[in-house]
């Protein structure tokens, strides 16, 4: 899998920017990541916390809304996340482990959406579904060529 | 049917939480509990994604109680008989008043909704999504809190044993402090005073939220409850076996000398 807990750069700005930036979402167009973007709340967490933990269940997305936030796996400090990053898009639909722990390194606001939030919209919308599902493969064949 | 009613009339623990439920329950029979506004599942939910009309619905309702607030979770299921989510829900005492209630129902949401809460939900077979109501009261500012259980826990002797510490209860709860230990019988005789050591107590700021603090040399080893606050725990205790049945887990508080029941649940045992 090509992202997941550990991040990926994208501009910041509104939820449905950022949205188009994530690879999950790369087919869906602006009228279908409105509905996923509309449920989206706001969390603070304070610096030091830690926001999602490697190997812990997992519920939510999250995009950086201001704040730094550090990304390890194991001991190691992988890189730094900043407003418009995005993590832990594949919670939203497995809700498996997390692959990476991410803490704040200074207050930090995001905007999360959880596992139980996100799939009536898939199971709703078919359409939706249909285009997670060729994205998913996407990546899929990007990390079978090395590209991911 | 209403999501934001008087805690007196909250009956509805699907949409309320047993926690909101049982305190209303306590209201309508009588027994001391602080007066509040219980927030079914669905209004925290929208609130917590900053819906103005429900966030006005809550405000307009909650702006009677005054300030400082206590903010505590009552997620259906929880407390049920298959799961406690205890340590999982967040409770925030000392919220200063409504311009905070917002943010204080963010939190609380995602406490719900968190990593941590959903393993756990995991783990206890629950894949539903996590529904969490409200309960919002004016906050006792405690001399003296703790916890009783009405059956001893450890002998299931018919005997009420009670901790008991300085200030808010969260230092026993927390387990931050040893607390004072006492045993009292069915019929009202102390059968056991053990002093804890009390060294620090929970306090709340005016600006919000609660601090720790250093308790004076003098107050840590000494006995924080007197017969006559023994004997209305007790009798308390009586009160909450008859309303709610027998082996109950009591939080309380003493306040300007009134007692005030916290919160009241069935006990729940490890490893069940």
């Amino acid at each position: 899998m090509q992202s997941g807990d550990e991040g990926r750069d994208v501009t910041a700005g509104a939820p449905v920017e950022v949205l188009h930036r994530v690879p999950l979402f790369a087919d869906l167009d602006d009228e279908e990541l409105g509905r996923i973007a509309s449920v989206f709340k706001e969390r603070r967490f304070p610096a030091g916390e830690t926001v999602i933990q490697q190997g812990s269940g997992a519920a939510a997305f999250f995009v950086i809304d201001s704040g730094e936030a550090t990304v390890t796996v194991g001991e190691e400090v992988r890189r730094v996340l900043t407003a418009g990053d995005y993590f832990g898009e594949m919670a939203l639909i497995d809700a498996g482990t997390r692959t990476a722990t991410v803490v704040a390194s200074t207050e930090l606001v995001c905007a999360g959406v959880t596992f139980w939030d996100f799939r009536p919209i898939v199971e709703e919308n078919g359409v939706i579904g249909w285009k997670l599902l060729q994205s998913l493969i996407g990546v899929y064949r990007l990390e079978l060529r090395g590209e991911g | 049917m209403s999501e934001v009613v008087p805690l007196v009339d909250a009956h509805d623990t699907s949409l309320f939480g047993s926690k909101a439920v049982g305190l209303g329950q306590a209201l309508r029979d009588g027994l001391p509990v602080p007066p509040g506004i219980a927030l079914a599942g669905p209004v925290v939910d929208a609130v917590a994604g900053r819906d103005e009309q429900a966030i006005e619905r809550v405000v307009q309702s909650v702006r009677p109680l005054g300030g400082p607030l206590a903010v505590r979770s009552s997620a259906v299921d929880e407390d049920g008989a298959d799961a406690s989510f205890a340590g999982q829900h967040l409770t925030l005492l000392n919220v200063p008043g409504v311009n905070e209630l917002t943010s204080a129902l963010n939190e609380i949401w995602w406490s719900a909704n968190s990593d941590s809460a959903i393993t756990y939900r995991q783990r206890v077979g629950l894949f539903t999504r996590p529904s969490v109501g409200v309960v919002v009261q004016r906050l006792v500012d405690p001399e003296t809190a703790g916890v009783m259980f009405t059956q001893n826990p450890i002998t299931g002797a018919h005997e009420r044993v009670i901790e008991a510490s300085w200030g808010l209860g969260e230092a026993v709860v927390a387990g931050r402090v040893i607390p004072d230990h006492y045993r009292v019988g069915d019929t009202g005789e102390v059968l056991e005073r053990v002093p804890g050591r009390k060294d620090v107590a929970f306090r709340s700021l005016p600006a919000g939220g609660t601090v720790e603090e250093q308790v004076a040399p003098e107050l840590v080893e000494s006995l924080c409850l007197d017969d006559e606050e023994l004997a209305e725990l007790s009798r308390l205790a009586d009160r909450c076996e008859t309303v709610y049945g027998p082996a109950r887990d009591v939080e309380w508080a003493i306040a300007d000398g009134t007692l005030y029941l916290l919160q009241c649940r069935a006990v729940t045992r490890a490893g069940t």
